[in-house]
């Protein structure tokens, strides 16, 4: 049998309504409020019960054709995940090096990611923009930026 | 109604307002002209800039980023064939062939006066059924209002395209759970944070909007590598006139009048947007050509881009009805406005004619303004506007991921919010690469909290009896409509109904549809 991108996503579908199902089930409630008519279960319960038929319904008349199959050949993603990384790390960075810097450091291996390997165009296009953007929300706009934990050591 | 009419006219010619709509327009066009963003994440990029503003400031400038993306993704149709986004798809049917031709100038000149055309016209129809609409509306009952927030998400998936609807109907459903996360606001109880203060206060709309539209679109052109591309080269010098003739506009002057209230009509429904109003009302004037100009149609028929360029303009502008009148978004960008007006304490709905006049009327009529500043700014400045975009992509792309990162981050100031952004990224990229749609989910976490709030109330009215679902004979009409909506395409998929769609290939509508 062919694994179609429709079946995938039914499978995803109904894995994500049954643990959404299990969770919804064990929402704590105030005494009492079960026998309520509405409760803070009433939605949850519905939608996994509902998302549970689609993903069945997904399954049962998904696309069979064999081009339908996910494939990620001529798709980047060693690259999409180094981005996603990089932004992971600018939000661990804003809290130690404070906006400035993780902005500027941000943007240099963004930019050095996707391909730019010109120094001048590097800095030129990550320090004055960084600054500026700075310049413009903690001085113009006095938005406090906290100055990152690592200074406040030093 | 005129007291109304003036408050809003008042705000909108405020000097600050108009501003707003000429920066609107401008960022909206270079947002729309790049590949891939369409008018939802032009629209979401500006929520951080719109949190400092008041209401009405904020909702004219994100209408006017909505024009102006749509209009720029008409330019990047006709100029390079690369549709900005999906409503502006059709455009380059036969936008682009005139552009070779060396006609660019002059279909670029057309696009904005069928868009200006469009815009007006469903600008004029607003003004008056607007407030028609929600005089009637306040009559509503909490168990009508649930039957429409019912209705609004078959509607999106019943819209959602060929071999679509039940992948769109899943995606409403998961943008149901993601608004369940949180503290329920009627108990108080939390539900789903698994411990996790910070998700105390639910994900915000901002942080979904951005992560879903804004980064998960430029990732994907990272993904695809798309980012390695060169765009083509856009001579300017070879635009060639931007002059019509007198039998050129008497030509398509009905097409784009047609097409401008079709548009309207189609945008009005919820769900549906502009995409759908442009495939249908270019298929629609095909039809109606005679046979001479029939066979022109897809190699630079000036009636084949007067239509979709009227009708997605009116479209968008239809899809201002539901969300002011009832508080129901009609498309994804009209989704995140709702969301941005909630933000602001300020419910959309019948109650924003009476409660908020000046947000309601001001909106409507800036709207207008917005067109004419297309048509008297944004067209010739084209040439200038295009040459932003000369910017090679990898200094642009890592700029579009630190504006959408910072625009969520400003206002929280939370690196969990950053975090999460990421997790939403990759799991709205893997939902891509299946061919989810998008926009259903935004629309069902947004109407998830509506929905769970009318349903708790006509459901403790009606002593937990579901019976208020046919006894009341308007929601039991509205019910009905909903059950239609989901129901025809399946039904019609077995008789094939969906071939009177024509070539058309609806799948695009999830791509940056507006």
């Amino acid at each position: 049998m062919t694994l179609t991108k429709d079946h995938i996503g039914g499978l995803l579908f109904l894995a994500l309504s049954v643990v959404y199902g299990y969770y919804a089930y064990e929402i704590r409630m105030f005494p009492g409020d079960q026998f309520e008519p509405f409760n803070a279960q009433t939605i949850p319960r519905a939608l996994a019960w509902v998302g549970s038929i689609v993903a069945i319904l997904m399954l049962a008349t998904g696309s069979r054709s064999a081009t339908e199959r996910l494939s990620f050949a001529g798709l980047d993603v060693k690259l999409v995940a180094k981005l996603m990384l990089l932004v992971w790390i600018f939000a661990q960075a804003l809290s130690w090096l404070g906006f400035l810097l993780s902005t500027i450091g941000f943007l240099l291996v963004g930019y050095w990611l996707l391909g730019e390997r010109r120094p001048r165009t590097l800095l030129l296009a990550s320090v004055p923009f960084a600054v500026g953007f700075w310049f413009l929300l903690a001085k113009l706009l006095d938005i406090y930026l906290a100055p990152g934990q690592v200074w406040q050591w030093l | 109604m005129w007291d109304g009419i003036f408050a809003g006219l008042d705000t909108a010619i405020a000097p600050f307002n108009i501003l707003m709509v000429v920066v609107g327009c401008f960022s909206g066009t270079f947002i729309g002209m790049l590949p891939g963003l369409g008018p939802i994440s032009a629209v979401a990029l500006m929520i951080p800039i719109t949190y400092g503003l008041d209401p009405a400031s904020g909702i004219i400038l994100m209408a006017g980023v909505y024009y102006g993306a749509v209009f720029g993704g008409s330019t990047s149709s006709i100029l390079i064939n690369a549709p900005g986004c999906a409503s502006t798809v059709v455009t380059a049917f036969d936008g682009y062939p005139m552009a070779q031709k060396g006609q660019a100038g002059k279909a670029l000149a057309l696009a904005a006066y069928c868009s200006f055309t469009g815009g007006t016209i469903g600008a004029l129809i607003l003004l008056v059924a607007a407030p028609a609409l929600a005089t009637v509306s306040l009559s509503f009952q909490s168990s009508d209002y649930f039957a429409l927030m019912v209705l609004g998400l078959s509607a999106v998936a019943a819209f959602s395209g060929k071999g679509q609807v039940l992948k769109a109907l899943a995606m409403t459903i998961f943008g149901l759970m993601v608004a369940t996360v949180g503290t329920d606001a009627i108990s108080g109880i939390p539900r789903f944070t698994f411990g996790n203060l910070d998700l105390i206060d639910g994900i915000s709309f901002l942080l979904l909007a951005m992560a879903t539209f804004a980064l998960a679109e430029v990732v994907m052109s990272v993904l695809k590598s798309e980012h390695k591309l060169e765009e083509a080269p856009m001579d300017m010098s070879a635009l060639g006139s931007m002059k019509l003739t007198k039998e050129e506009v008497k030509h398509v002057a009905p097409t784009a009048a047609r097409s401008s209230l079709f548009g309207f009509l189609v945008g009005v429904l919820p769900g549906a947007g502009a995409t759908i109003a442009a495939f249908l009302a270019y298929g629609i004037e095909r039809n109606l050509s005679p046979r001479a100009i029939k066979e022109k149609f897809g190699k630079g028929a000036l009636r084949g881009l007067a239509a979709p360029e009227a009708a997605n303009n009116a479209a968008s502008t239809g899809s201002f009805v539901p969300l002011l009148t009832l508080g129901i978004p009609g498309s994804g960008t009209t989704a995140i406005m709702l969301g941005a007006l909630i933000a602001y304490g300020i419910q959309p709905g019948p109650r924003l004619f009476v409660d908020n006049p000046e947000v309601f009327w001001s909106v409507i009529i800036s709207m207008y303004f917005g067109n004419v500043v297309l048509l008297v700014l944004n067209l010739p400045l084209i040439p200038y506007i295009s040459r932003l975009l000369i910017i090679p992509r990898p200094i642009l792309i890592p700029l579009i991921l630190f504006f959408s990162i910072t625009g969520v981050y400003l206002v929280s100031f939370n690196s969990f919010d950053i975090e999460l952004m990421v997790l939403i990224t990759v799991i709205a990229l893997f939902l891509r690469l299946l061919n989810f749609p998008m926009a259903p989910m935004l629309l069902g976490f947004i109407l998830g909290g509506m929905l769970e709030n009318n349903l708790s109330r006509a459901l403790i009215i009606s002593d937990g009896s579901l019976a208020f679902l046919w006894q009341r004979p308007l929601t039991a009409l509205i019910m009905s409509f909903a059950i239609l909506a989901l129901v025809l395409p399946i039904v019609g998929r077995f008789f094939g109904w969906r071939r009177m769609e024509g070539k058309a290939d609806m799948n695009v509508v999830d791509q940056g549809e507006g």
